[in-house]
């Protein structure tokens, strides 16, 4: 049985290529591209929010992506237990679509933060059952808006119901934080109760081709497809 | 007409007789407001073009030169490279974020406009000094306003420059540059195809911002005009921008467009003239048809930089398929005119023609000057006292100076890995980007060394293209092409109109024998305030490539116990500028020994075998030397747990400049074939030491390695809050 996935596009969205590239490389399956304003979602095992700015991130980052034609067919499709992935501008939007708890914030030293980041996986699920306990990913950041907050009783619950998915860790011979953009807990994405939705800040689909600094962004499509 | 009307507009008394005596009639407002548009410094090079001229712009591989929107090379199959530099200095001093935002957002334009998709930004920004709250205020504003328009388009910023200097402090630079990838065949140029094409306003809406930016741009400031001006600044956006290009690509790649011009400097007056003078045609455009953000007369319409707008010629019967693709994309399009057949540029508002001139007049009789210039005066030699200079001190001097340290508080705040292709990140020897689908890769790199140019300007400018040329052959990066943003101050000045004319002149000699022409590049005159000149800055961007991803160089250190030698001619400790001036020797500019003659000839030999023993594998990793000298370079090129053993007879030779100056590490089994090879080839070398781990030493004096990493990578964010 091939794998098949599809990417959102957003007006705005400018990792959208990226994400093409990262699904058909690894998948090797049928990966389809498919505008905002379409109704309908093919059937798809993995559908792929990707980062950028979509619509400039006027109002608030993923605002007005969340209010798009296509996300009812998104939300069927993750009602149907499929998986869906939200990287960056995509994990905000997850968030504003209420699929997600929690919010991203603007990072604590208020700047944009494009650099390598370190993360590790925090509790199991599908999206890094390929990654080791301990095991530390190198993999990189590109947002303004990244620093995830929620209130402590929804904090506990993401704990209670194992769902923090990856956290920022420091990385060997690295001089930098620990926890890069502040976001609580230094949670660098979580995923729902049921666990087939995953929202993560940094890029794992710049992270997998052998000229990339690191192919760790691998072990997620690895995880997916396994 | 008035004669402060006239000088209003930046045009000389003589200037405007031309016209009258041309026109043999009186102008209307309009007309009066396009001449000061197009024949200030910014559009018509007046004071620089006789100079320019001189520039070899031709090779083999070279498609499109300097005269469109951007130079065009070829690197083989169907793969063309455009790029380009342009300022946008008093902008981002008058307002930093929108100045510099829109400064990216201009140069993006100027390569989607010809079909190539921008793969790569990189930018040179100059400050002054940091201890002025006024230096934090700018450079905190200038690199916000780089990153956010970039990061959210998504094109990666991969490299560039970021120098402290006093003369800066009331001028900053801000020079941005921009690479795209184009297929050979899928080129659009601005020149108008056919008579009667229609001509289509395509983007935002246009407002008030920016009139007149193109004639503030080539007048001298006062501090005070600051709030005065700040109208006249641009407001960028670039989600609209990232939706223009998007558009605009789809309409190319469909063959929809004929033909197109970004609406930048002067925006629809001198995108409508360039059309016509390109095409040898004439344009009509009504006024009244351009979508507008408020209500403005044909007087601000036709001078307004509003952000974000492209002017294109298309075929009727293409009309309605375009709209529809722009619609998509939720872009305003409107059919706001046509190609005529009358060589004349004429606007229409409320029936009425405002604008009526031949295309001639606007374009080839511009005024052109041959300003009076003085050569440099002849140095004296001196003598600096280096005795009581002591080795910890360099280091420590170094480590706290910004110009040194590890910029990394600077580009972190830029996205440099979006797009997937990038190579080498900021903060290396050159940022190399990958062309998307294919194992070529793209090497780019800025520089000037605006001190040496003003000690000698022809020198100084060889020795500028031979670092942007190092940069690049220390990447396995065969260097290609040149784009130039001379930032110079009052051409007015003899002196400084001196400088321009010979660093134009060394750029001329080191292009012409690194076979890399200019193909395109922007002037900026009269950046000076308060009767301040800042050093004369011709920002060289430098262009290159690899066939194949493989055979790049890394810049950092590879393995422990592996060798370090040094290649190229170092400069005495004397005839060291940066040295001098950064150990505060030199106080004065007339203080500095003349520069050492650069011998390009050398130069090229040695960055020949630099290529040749990267191919061979001999090479494990490689960095030029510039300032800051061999030790700097090493310290650049530390990596993980590694660090360096080094000897030199004198240690303060580590600190000096070089020519030819590269360091490379290598194994010690190649050491005697790389030695052989160097011998043959006539290349000296020297071998200074070995890679070790977490220690660095000198003449077998011990330093402490983690303070001096620390510092070189957390001083510049501890030195600027």
């Amino acid at each position: 049985m091939s794998f098949k996935s599809a990417v959102i596009t957003f007006p705005g969205s400018n990792c959208d290529r990226d994400a093409l590239c990262y699904l058909q490389d690894l998948t090797k399956g049928v990966v389809y591209n498919i505008w905002h304003e379409e109704a309908s979602l093919p059937k798809v095992d993995l559908v792929i929010l990707p980062g950028g700015f979509s619509f400039g991130d006027y109002l608030r980052s993923g605002a007005m992506a969340s209010k798009s034609k296509i996300i009812n067919d998104v939300i069927k499709h993750a009602n149907d237990d499929r998986y869906l992935l939200g990287i960056c501008n995509g994990f905000q939007i997850l968030t504003e679509i209420g699929l997600l708890e929690g919010a991203l914030i603007q990072n604590k030293n208020l700047k944009f933060l494009g650099k390598n980041c370190f993360i590790k996986k925090k509790f199991k699920n599908n999206f890094n059952l390929s990654i080791k306990e301990d095991q530390v990913l190198q993999i990189p950041v590109a947002h303004n808006e990244g620093n995830f907050y929620c209130d402590n009783e929804t904090l506990k619950s993401l704990k209670n119901n194992e769902q923090i998915a990856f956290e920022y860790c420091k990385g060997e011979f690295s001089n930098s934080e620990e926890n890069i953009n502040g976001s609580i807990e230094a949670i660098a994405g979580i995923t729902n109760k049921k666990k087939n939705i995953l929202g993560m800040m940094p890029h794992p689909e710049r992270a997998y081709s052998d000229f990339h600094p690191s192919q760790d962004g691998k072990l997620i499509i690895e995880s997916l497809i396994t | 007409m008035n004669e402060d009307l006239i000088l209003q507009h930046g045009l000389t008394l003589d200037e405007f007789k031309i016209i009258k005596n041309y026109l043999d009639r009186d102008l209307t407002m309009e007309e009066l407001g396009i001449f000061s548009a197009m024949w200030n410094e910014h559009c018509c090079y007046k004071t620089s073009k006789k100079w320019l001229k001189k520039l070899p712009t031709k090779n083999e591989i070279v498609i499109q030169g300097p005269g469109e929107n951007a130079g065009i090379i070829d690197i083989q199959d169907n793969d063309g490279i455009a790029f380009k530099i342009e300022s946008h200095n008093h902008p981002s001093y008058i307002e930093p974020f929108n100045g510099s935002a829109t400064g990216v957002g201009g140069i993006l334009r100027d390569i989607f406009t010809m079909g190539a998709r921008p793969i790569a930004t990189l930018d040179s920004i100059r400050f002054g000094l940091i201890e002025s709250e006024k230096t934090k205020y700018l450079l905190n504003g200038v690199v916000h306003g780089i990153g956010h328009y970039g990061n959210c388009i998504g094109i990666p910023n991969i490299g560039g420059e970021c120098e402290f200097e006093s003369t800066y402090g009331f001028n900053n630079l801000v020079n941005a540059m921009a690479v795209g990838h184009v297929q050979k065949d899928k080129i659009f140029y601005s020149k108008p195809k056919s008579i009667g094409g229609l001509i289509v306003y395509i983007g935002s809406k246009t407002g008030k911002d920016g009139i007149h930016g193109a004639s503030m741009a080539s007048d001298v400031f006062s501090e005070d005009d600051e709030d005065d001006k700040r109208p006249s600044v641009q407001v960028g956006d670039p989600f609209m921008e990232k939706l223009l290009m998007e558009g605009c690509l789809e309409l190319m790649s469909l063959g929809l467009i004929e033909s197109m011009q970004d609406m930048g400097a002067a925006g629809i007056t001198s995108s409508s003239v360039e059309m016509a003078s390109k095409g040898n045609v004439g344009v009509l455009i009504n006024l009244d048809k351009v979508p507008l953000r408020q209500p403005l007369s044909a007087y601000e319409i036709l001078l307004s930089e509003s952000q974000e707008r492209m002017l294109a010629v298309i075929d009727e019967k293409n009309n309605l398929k375009v709209k529809e693709i722009l619609q998509k994309w939720q872009i305003d399009y409107e059919v706001i005119g046509e190609i005529t057949n009358n060589k004349r540029v004429v606007f229409e508002s409320n029936n009425k023609k405002v604008v009526d001139l031949p295309v001639d007049i606007i374009v080839d009789d511009a005024p052109e000057y041959d300003r009076e210039f003085y050569m440099p005066r002849k140095r004296k030699g001196k003598d600096f006292d280096f005795s009581n200079i002591k080795l910890e001190e360099i280091i420590n001097t170094l480590l706290s100076n910004l110009n040194y340290l590890h910029k990394s508080w600077v580009f972190n705040q830029y996205d440099s890995t979006v797009m997937g292709d990038t190579v080498k990140e900021p903060g290396q020897s050159s940022g190399i980007v990958k062309i998307h689908g294919t194992q070529k890769v793209i090497g780019a790199t800025t520089d000037c060394n605006p001190l040496y140019i003003r000690i000698n300007p022809y020198e100084g400018m060889k020795y500028t293209v031979a670092e942007s040329y190092r940069n690049l052959i220390a990447c396995n990066i065969n260097p290609l092409a040149i784009t130039n943003n001379l930032n110079f101050a009052s051409p007015l000045d003899p002196n400084i109109m001196g400088e321009l004319v010979l660093s134009i002149d060394g750029l001329k000699t080191a292009a012409e024998r690194f076979n890399t022409p200019i193909v395109s590049g922007n002037v900026s005159l009269y950046n000076q305030t308060n009767e301040i000149p800042i050093k004369p800055t011709p920002v060289i961007g430098m262009v290159g490539s690899n066939q194949d991803l493989k055979k790049i160089n890394s810049n950092k250190f590879c393995n422990i116990g592996n060798k370090i030698l040094i290649l190229g001619k170092q400069l005495e400790k004397n005839l060291s500028p940066y040295l001098l001036q950064d150990q505060n020797l030199a106080s004065n500019i007339n203080e500095y020994n003349d520069l050492v003659e650069l011998d390009l000839d050398y130069e090229k030999k040695v960055a020949d075998c630099v290529l040749k023993m990267s191919d061979l594998k001999y090479i494990m990793s490689c960095n030029d030397i510039s300032r800051g000298g061999v030790f700097l370079s090493l310290l650049k090129m530390q990596y993980k747990d590694m660090g360096f053993k080094v000897n030199m007879p004198d240690p303060i030779d580590l600190f000096c400049e070089y020519s030819a100056g590269y360091v490379i590490e290598i194994m010690n089994e190649d050491l005697n074939n790389v030695s052989s090879f160097l011998s043959e080839n006539g290349v000296g070398y020297l071998e200074i030491g070995e890679i070790i781990k977490e220690n660095i030493e000198i003449n077998s004096k011990k330093f402490d390695y983690f303070d001096i990493i620390n510092n070189y990578h957390n001083n510049f964010e501890k030195i600027i809050n």
